[in-house]
């Protein structure tokens, strides 16, 4: 009777919390997000045709309800610019990376095994820690970019910013993952 | 032409090849820079990484 696609769907929640948690930073609007997809979901689940992953489909129908409330998030509230730091120089924030000659003033490490890590538990927490630091923009065009594999034309657009703009943005949260990923996983690793 | 590139452009040249082609001076430039660069090496492989560890969270349960 009950459809065995109504329990896989579910354990796509967490996964479809994180999306949403990223794109609003308000976990009890990230909580509705996500219900009204999967009850939207569940309603159109014949016309899910299987031609795309399920997770895929899912994030699809969750990025619409979204964009639903961030609309109404927008209606309510003064608009806020993406991010004081976006807004500002594109150049400044690299001072803290790079020396007056453009070098490193910190060395990129060479992270022993990388790969290993994928396959632990601890690794993906900090993973996610590491995420959840970035600011809002970052957090937001970072996840629908790399993790969603969304295309950028298409992120920078719904933000309302420039192209150049946006790869700004992605840069960064590049920098700031790769920094604390050495930092809380990397870097402690060494001799374990 | 090439231009020489340092760890700074390096870096954004890295970075901005996920999301569009880089031109052929570009290419260029970046290489010659990454052979002579192990910091930009390191960083190069950290965002391969960080490319592969994203798309296995889109993935993984």
């Amino acid at each position: 009777m009950t459809d065995p696609r109504f329990a896989e769907i579910e354990s796509h929640r967490p996964y479809l919390m994180r999306y949403a948690l990223a794109q609003l930073r308000d976990g009890q609007l990230a909580e509705e997000a996500v219900q009204e997809a999967l009850v939207a979901a569940l309603e159109s689940l014949k016309s899910f045709d299987g031609r795309s992953a399920l997770r895929t489909w899912l994030t699809s129908i969750l990025r619409f309800k979204v964009i639903d409330l961030q609309r109404r998030i927008m209606a309510e509230r003064v608009h806020q610019p993406l991010d004081e730091e976006s807004e500002g120089g594109e150049e400044a924030w690299m001072d803290d990376l790079f020396d007056a000659s453009g070098h490193w003033r910190e060395s990129p490490q060479t992270w022993s095994n990388p790969e290993a890590a994928l396959e632990q538990r601890r690794f993906w927490e900090v993973f996610e820690r590491c995420l959840d630091r970035l600011p809002a923009a970052g957090s937001r065009v970072f996840f629908r970019r790399e993790i969603a594999g969304e295309d950028t034309e298409a992120i920078c657009k719904a933000e309302g910013i420039s192209t150049s703009n946006c790869w700004v943005i992605l840069h960064r949260s590049r920098v700031a993952l790769r920094a604390c990923l050495e930092k809380n996983w990397f870097g402690k690793e060494t001799g374990a | 032409m090439k231009d020489e590139v340092n760890c700074r452009e390096a870096s954004k040249l890295l970075s901005v090849a996920y999301e569009r082609r880089l031109t052929p001076g570009e290419l260029e430039s970046l290489q010659q820079h990454l052979d002579d660069c192990f910091m930009c090496r390191n960083f190069d492989s950290q965002l391969r990484f960080l490319h592969a560890a994203s798309q296995r969270y889109r993935s993984s349960d």
